[in-house]
C-alpha cells in the first residue's frame, strides 16, 4: 500500500511562502495531477514528495511512513523531470540502469530489465546512443524507462510532456496513461495544462498561489469549481463569466447581465453576483425559439468537429452588447450571420462576488 | 571585360588579401619557434644564423647541443631536473584538482551564507602578482622547516591551482542544471556519490584544461623555486635552463644551441600533456554547446 498525504504542509523560501498549509491524500494507485499557474507550489509540492526540498512545516508520508526525515534515494520513489535531467556523458542504457547500478543489482539482471522496459517504450534501438542524439521525445521515454526500471512505490513526474511538440505530446499523454494502467502504481503529475490533467487524471489537485484549492475527480472540478479560478483554469475553451446580478422581477427571480436572464431559486436574495456558463452549454441556432436572443455571429475559430464562435447579443435600452464565446458543431457559420443563442440555465455556475462558488441559486427545475 | 567577371576576380582578389594576411600572421607567429628550433640543430653559433642561412643545408645539421643538454647539464643533470620538474608540475595538479573539484562543488551547488562573499574573496586573491606572495610565503615556509624541500614548493604550487582551479569549475558546474544531480538523488545516490559518479564525470572536459594549466604553472616557474630551492639535488628544469644559459654565456661564447635544445626539450612534456587531454578540451566545447 503506497499512497502518498501531505499533513499541513508549509514550505516557506525566506519571507515567501511557496506552500501554504496544504493537506492533500493521493490513495495506492491512484493518477493524480496537481494542476496550476506557473509559481502556484505545484512543483515545490511534488519535489518534498521527492525529498529534494524540505518542508518548513507538516508531515509527508509514503505509504504508511514518516518520511520527514529520509532522503531522497531513502524514499523509494522515481521522478521524471521537465528537463529530463538524462546523464549526458552516459549511454541511454547506462542511463536507464543506472539507478539499479547504485542499488548494486546483478549486471545480467540489470541488462534484462533495461531491455525490457526498453522494448515496453519502444527505444530498444536507441540503447547505445547518447541523450544528445536523440530527439525530444525518445529523451522523454527515456527519462520515463529510468523511473519504471526501478519498480518505484511511487512516480513523480513534473511536467514531463511540456517540452515536447503538441503531437508527440498527444500521443505521449495516451501512452502515459496506458502505463500507469499497466504498472497500477501512483502516479503523481505536476502541470499546468489543464487539458494534461483532465485527461491523465483520477482526481484533480487545483493549486494557486500556495493553496490547495479543490482536489476531486476531473468531472467534480469541472462541474463544481469551488470558486471562480478553478472555474476558469479547468475546462476549455475557457469558462464564460459574466459579471451580473440577482434581480427580483414580480414572480421571477434571476441573475439578469444586459440582455441576459437565467432564472434562479425564487426568493434568493437580490445582489451582485457572476454567471459562470461553459461554452458548450451555450447553443447557436439559425432560428429563434424559447429563451432564445437575436445575435449576430462576431467571430470564429474552427478548430474541425467544433467550432468556437463568438456571437454579439446588443445591449438593452442602448447598453453595451454582450460577447459570448460558444463552442457548436460545426454549422458552418459565417461572419455577420444572424442568429439566436441560448444558454443552458441548468448547468450554470454562480460565484458571489468574491470568487466563491455559490450554489443554492440553481432554480428548482434545474436540480441535479 | 564585362560584369560578371569583374566581380568573379574581385571576389579572388579578395580570398588572395585575406590569405595573404592569414599567411603573414602565421609566419610572424611561427617564426620564433622556427628560429629556435633551427639554433638548436645548427652546427653554427647563433651570431653566424643570418637570411642566408635560415634554411640550413644538412652539412650544418648535429645533434650536438642536445648531447650537451643530456649529458653536461649542470647539476643535478638533465633528466633529475625533469623528474624534480614532473613531481612539482604533477602534484600541483593531482592535489590543486581534487581541492579545486571540491571547492567548485561547495561554490555551484551549495548554498551557505557568504557564498558570494567567498567567491569575491577567491577572485581578489587571484589578482595578486605571485612574486607578492613571495616574501610571505619565505618567511611562512623558513619557519615551518619547508624551505628546500619538495613539500615547500608543492603547497604554494598547490594553493595556486586550487584559486584558479577552482573558478573554473565552479563556472563549469554552474552550467550543469541541478536536475541532473537531483535525477541522481532519487536514482539512489547520497550528494557525495552524485558529486563522485555524475557530477564529476560530467565535469571532465574542465578538470583536464585545469590540469593542464595546473601542471604548466609550477613546471615552468621560475621565481619560487629560484627562492625556495637552494639544493641542486632539487633544481628544476626552469632553473637549469637559466643556469644553463649563464653557465655557457659566462664561457665566454654563448652556446645558444644548448639553450634552445634545452627549452625545446622542456616544453616536450607541455605537448604531450596537451595532446593527451585535447580529446577531453575539444569534447567539453562541444558537450556544452549541445546541452545549451
Amino acid at each position: 500500500m503506497t499512497g502518498i498525504r501531505l499533513e499541513h504542509v508549509t514550505k516557506r523560501f525566506k519571507s515567501d511562502v511557496a506552500v501554504d498549509d496544504v493537506s492533500l491524500e493521493v490513495k495506492d494507485g491512484e493518477f493524480m495531477v496537481i494542476l496550476g499557474p506557473s509559481g502556484c507550489g505545484k512543483t515545490t509540492s511534488l519535489r518534498m514528495i521527492a525529498g529534494l526540498e524540505v518542508q518548513t512545516s507538516g508531515h509527508v508520508y509514503i505509504g504508511d511512513m514518516l518520511v520527514d526525515d529520509y532522503e531522497p534515494r531513502e524514499r523509494n520513489i522515481a521522478m521524471v523531470f521537465q528537463s529530463y535531467a538524462l546523464y549526458p556523458h552516459m549511454r541511454v542504457a547506462e542511463n536507464i540502469g543506472f539507478g539499479l547500478k547504485v542499488r548494486h543489482t546483478p549486471k545480467a539482471e540489470i541488462r534484462e530489465r533495461v531491455w525490457n522496459v526498453a522494448v515496453q517504450l519502444g527505444i530498444e534501438t536507441t540503447l547505445n546512443k547518447r541523450p544528445s542524439e536523440l530527439s525530444g521525445g525518445q529523451r522523454q521515454r527515456v527519462a520515463l524507462a529510468r523511473a519504471i526500471v526501478r519498480k518505484p512505490e511511487a512516480f513523480l513526474l513534473d511536467e514531463p510532456l511540456s517540452n515536447l511538440d503538441a503531437k508527440v505530446r498527444t500521443n505521449a499523454r495516451i501512452e502515459l496513461k496506458r502505463i500507469h494502467r499497466q504498472l497500477g502504481e501512483t502516479f503523481v503529475f505536476v502541470t499546468h495544462d489543464q487539458v494534461e490533467a483532465m485527461t491523465l487524471a483520477d482526481r484533480i489537485a487545483v493549486m494557486d498561489r500556495g493553496h490547495l484549492l479543490q482536489c476531486g475527480t476531473p468531472h467534480d472540478v469541472l462541474t463544481h469549481p469551488v470558486n471562480r479560478f478553478v472555474g476558469t483554469f479547468v475546462g476549455s475553451p475557457e469558462l464564460v463569466v459574466l459579471d451580473g446580478a440577482i434581480e427580483t422581477r414580480g414572480s421571477e427571480t434571476a441573475y439578469v447581465h444586459g440582455p441576459i436572464r437565467v432564472p434562479v431559486r425564487a426568493g434568493a436574495p437580490a445582489g451582485p453576483m457572476t454567471l459562470g456558463v461553459r461554452p458548450w452549454d451555450i447553443s447557436v441556432e439559425r432560428s429563434p425559439g424559447e429563451g432564445r436572443l437575436a445575435a449576430t455571429v462576431a467571430g470564429l475559430e474552427r478548430t474541425g468537429s467544433h467550432d468556437q464562435v463568438f456571437v454579439e447579443i446588443p445591449g438593452v435600452a442602448g447598453g453595451a452588447p454582450v460577447t459570448l464565446r460558444a463552442l457548436v458543431r460545426s454549422y458552418d457559420f459565417n461572419i455577420g450571420d444572424p442568429v439566436w443563442v441560448g444558454i443552458d440555465g441548468t448547468r450554470a455556475l454562480f460565484f458571489d462576488p468574491e470568487g466563491a462558488l455559490n450554489d443554492s441559486l440553481a432554480a428548482p427545475s434545474a436540480g441535479h | 571585360m564585362n560584369r560578371r567577371t569583374g566581380r568573379k576576380a574581385l571576389r579572388i582578389a579578395k580570398r588572395v588579401a585575406t590569405h595573404l594576411v592569414l599567411v603573414g600572421a602565421c609566419l610572424f607567429a611561427l617564426f620564433p619557434v622556427y628560429f629556435i628550433v633551427i639554433t638548436s640543430f645548427s652546427s653554427l653559433p647563433v651570431e653566424a644564423i643570418s637570411a642566408s642561412s635560415l634554411i640550413p643545408r644538412p652539412s650544418q645539421l648535429t645533434l650536438a647541443s642536445y648531447q650537451a643538454v643530456i649529458y653536461n647539464s649542470p647539476q643535478p643533470g638533465f633528466s633529475q631536473m625533469l623528474v624534480n620538474s614532473l613531481i612539482f608540475g604533477g602534484s600541483a595538479a593531482a592535489a590543486g584538482l581534487l581541492l579545486a573539484a571540491f571547492t567548485g562543488f561547495a561554490l555551484s551547488k551549495f548554498n551557505f551564507p557568504g557564498r558570494r562573499t567567498f567567491v569575491y574573496f577567491i577572485l581578489a586573491i587571484s589578482l595578486f602578482p605571485s612574486f607578492v606572495l613571495i616574501l610571505p610565503f619565505y618567511l611562512m615556509f623558513d619557519h615551518l622547516g619547508l624551505i628546500d624541500t619538495y613539500l615547500g614548493l608543492i603547497i604554494p604550487y598547490s594553493a595556486g591551482a586550487v584559486v584558479f582551479s577552482g573558478i573554473l569549475v565552479k563556472n563549469y558546474m554552474d552550467s550543469i542544471p541541478d536536475d541532473i544531480e537531483e535525477a541522481a538523488l532519487v536514482d539512489g545516490l547520497s550528494r557525495t556519490g552524485a558529486f563522485f559518479r555524475v557530477l564529476l564525470p560530467l565535469c571532465l572536459p574542465i578538470l583536464a584544461l585545469a590540469a593542464l594549466l595546473a601542471f604548466v604553472g609550477p613546471y615552468t616557474d621560475y621565481a619560487l623555486a629560484q627562492q625556495f630551492i637552494t639544493s641542486n639535488s632539487l633544481r628544476t628544469l626552469a632553473l637549469g635552463l637559466f643556469s644553463n644559459y649563464s653557465y655557457t654565456t659566462t664561457e665566454g661564447s654563448a652556446v645558444w644551441g644548448v639553450v634552445t635544445a634545452f627549452a625545446l626539450l622542456m616544453s616536450l612534456p607541455i605537448f604531450a600533456a596537451y595532446l593527451l587531454f585535447q580529446r577531453y578540451i575539444i569534447g567539453g566545447l562541444t558537450l556544452g554547446a549541445v546541452r545549451g
